[in-house]
């Protein structure tokens, strides 16, 4: 059965359409990326699962449920981590949990799920002086009360230092294994990639993309860029000739004696043999896979905009190796947010 | 069900609030420091029955006054503060979301939160009623209880109905500087305005008649309209049902009544008082007061998007 079934979803607001003719499934079990650009419609969407804003037309089922008339049933089995929420100043964290276990009607320890999120400490304290992250965990903490079957976090990470990120990643990954479905959006794409299965990419209130990650690099224009060191310098005809080349989509010179080839991974052999068939000696070469910014962002700008452009801002950042540093940028990113 | 879970939530929310903690002084001041004053300076040991401040009511005729009416205007103007925000204020910071994303419906949320912050008033408003008997011991003053428990029932039933009142504009305004506006603007009503548009209502439709050419009202008609709208505002029904505790249905018409109603009634209650003049239809009036607004307010909330 689905867990989360949208067909036909559109949700106009006096004068926008936050999201139009959304289908999406979301398999029980599944962990599910939500991405997109703030303003995507990606919280829009998730409210309408819960019954916070009602659909302009089309039909949601959560859990077999329909989300408008049956919405009780819905959130009785669904832990939420809302985005843009606060707590109650003048309630500690402890009479917050257990206003959660009062609320599903189950009986559970409230210390034990402080604990569980790294509450343990505070929970005597009223949360009005929690810090945002801290917040955040109360908040994941009430998510967490009564084991629910599906877990619904929107920008879960948001205000969580890098420690706390991971520790969001590893109760999101230990309550998949458990079996529960997890549908969390984010623009920190680093997260999605750690602990997602499938993801939807939204963009302007239309979903765009729907695929595994592997499946999206696949799909998207978004290509590995080579990183070749060589040990003569190369010639403009050499340079016109790579480019030339099927799978290539460009090639730019990286100092005296580097060069940059975005290319397809079918490509790469092809392009180091034609330079050193042109006796250029390759001292060294390095693919760096389209990270998820590019796939992301070859998905919500302009076609082509990012794997044609390896010298801007945000292709400079990236790492130069394999993608296994990629987490470091993950933490850099989040440090920078 | 799971409105005990929001209604807890509530009260211990709001019993942690420094605005309740100076309601409930306040009452204790209030309440407790208007019977020390007269039972304990200005009235005499003989004069000593609860029915001297509880059941005060002096009338000028144009311009009347009672213990009980300025109980509750105090009364409704801190049962409103402690309702208005309740919704408006949630939606503002977001904590709404965390109440509505637990499996809790729109009208648990509401129910919760009438009960909850109603309450925190009556248990404010007991303080002080307990500090006032408490005086009422030490005093050696009448107790008259078959009055005075009644009467605190009632003022408890009143307060609760400015919750309902506060909550219903929470639920119905879309911020809360609209809701405080709105507050204001009907306490305004409810304590200064409602008597003078009571009185100018049959003097319009009067009016009205006579264009008409189907003649003037009669006088009797006139005043009964009037008086009629005047009980319709929760704050004279009550009033006007706690002077029934300590004199009886006629008398407790007339006691704040102007001359003219005086005039016009008198007679009409010698004989025997009309069903939507009764106590049971004054105390329906408080009642509907408080089903109404929270009513009202869960039929707009359950609409609106968050």
């Amino acid at each position: 059965m689905a867990a989360i079934e949208l067909d036909g979803v559109t949700k106009r607001f006096e004068d926008v359409t936050a999201v139009s003719d959304l289908s999406l499934t979301v398999e029980e079990g599944e962990v599910f990326g939500f991405l997109g650009p703030n303003g995507a419609g990606k919280s829009t969407t998730i409210n309408v699962l819960l019954d916070f804003v009602r659909p302009t037309s089309g039909t949601v089922t959560v859990l077999g449920h329909d989300a408008r008339e049956e919405s009780i049933a819905v959130r009785e089995r669904t832990g939420v981590l809302p985005e843009g929420f606060d707590v109650y100043d003048r309630l500690t964290g402890r009479a917050h949990v257990e206003f959660a276990v009062d609320s599903k009607e189950v009986d559970v320890d409230p210390d034990a799920v402080l604990e569980r999120v790294g509450l343990a400490d505070a929970a005597d304290r009223k949360a009005g002086g929690y810090s945002k992250g801290m917040r955040q965990r109360l908040a994941l903490a009430m998510a967490l009360v009564g084991d629910p079957d599906l877990l619904i976090l929107d920008e879960p990470s948001s205000g969580l230092d890098p420690a706390g990120a991971k520790e969001m990643r590893e109760i999101v990954l230990s309550e998949a294994d458990r079996g529960t479905t997890v549908f969390f959006s984010s623009h920190i794409l680093e997260q999605v990639e750690a602990v997602c299965d499938r993801v939807g990419i939204l963009r302007g209130g239309e979903l765009v993309a729907v695929d595994s990650i592997d499946g999206l690099r696949g799909a998207s224009d978004a290509d590995a860029t080579l990183h070749i060191t060589v040990g003569a310098a190369v010639g403009d005809d050499l340079l016109a000739e790579l480019r030339g080349l099927t799978g290539v989509s460009s090639v730019d010179r990286d100092g005296d004696d580097a060069l940059r080839v975005g290319c397809d991974s079918d490509a790469k052999t092809t392009v180091v043999t034609t330079l050193e068939d042109d006796g250029i000696p390759v001292d060294d070469f390095s693919t760096q896979e389209a990270s998820l910014e590019d796939l992301f962002l070859a998905y919500t700008e302009d076609d082509g905009a990012v794997a044609d452009s390896p010298d801007d801002g945000e292709a400079g950042a990236k790492v130069d190796d394999d993608h296994h540093e990629t987490d470091d940028t993950a933490e850099n990113a989040e440090v920078s947010r | 069900m799971s409105w005990q879970a929001v209604a807890r939530k509530e009260f211990r929310d709001a019993i942690r609030s420094r605005w309740l903690h100076g309601s409930t002084l306040f009452f204790a001041l209030f309440i407790g420091g208007a019977a020390a004053l007269f039972f304990g300076v200005l009235i005499g040991p003989d004069g000593r029955q609860v029915s001297n401040l509880f059941g005060f009511f002096a009338n000028l005729g144009v311009f009347s006054f009672s213990f009980p009416g300025l109980l509750a205007l105090v009364l409704g103007f801190i049962a409103l503060s402690t309702s208005y925000g309740s919704i408006t204020g949630e939606r503002e910071t977001g904590s709404i979301k965390l109440l509505l994303s637990l499996p809790n419906s729109r009208l648990d949320a509401m129910i919760g939160k009438f009960l909850g912050r109603s309450a925190v008033v009556v248990a404010a408003l007991l303080v002080g009623f307990l500090v006032a008997f408490a005086v009422l011991i030490a005093t050696g003053t009448r107790l008259e209880l078959g009055s005075f428990v009644p009467q605190v029932a009632l003022t408890a039933l009143l307060g609760m109905a400015f919750v309902s009142i506060g909550l219903g504009i929470s639920a119905l305004a879309s911020s809360n500087r609209e809701a405080t506006l709105a507050t204001m603007g009907l306490y305004l009503v409810f304590a200064v305005l409602w008597g003078s548009v009571s009185e100018g209502i049959p003097k319009l439709l009067n009016y009205a008649a006579e264009q008409a050419g189907m003649g003037a009202l009669a006088v009797a008609t006139r005043v009964q309209i009037g008086v009629f709208l005047k009980y319709l505002n929760p704050l004279k029904a009550y009033e006007t049902l706690a002077a029934q505790l300590y004199y009886g249905a006629a008398q407790a018409r007339l006691v704040s009544a102007t001359f003219g109603e005086q005039n016009a009634l008198g007679p009409i209650f010698q004989e025997s008082i009309p069903f939507y003049f009764s106590g049971w239809f004054l105390f329906a009036i408080l009642l509907a007061w408080i089903v109404l607004p929270v009513a009202v307010g869960y039929w707009a909330f359950e609409r609106a998007d968050l």
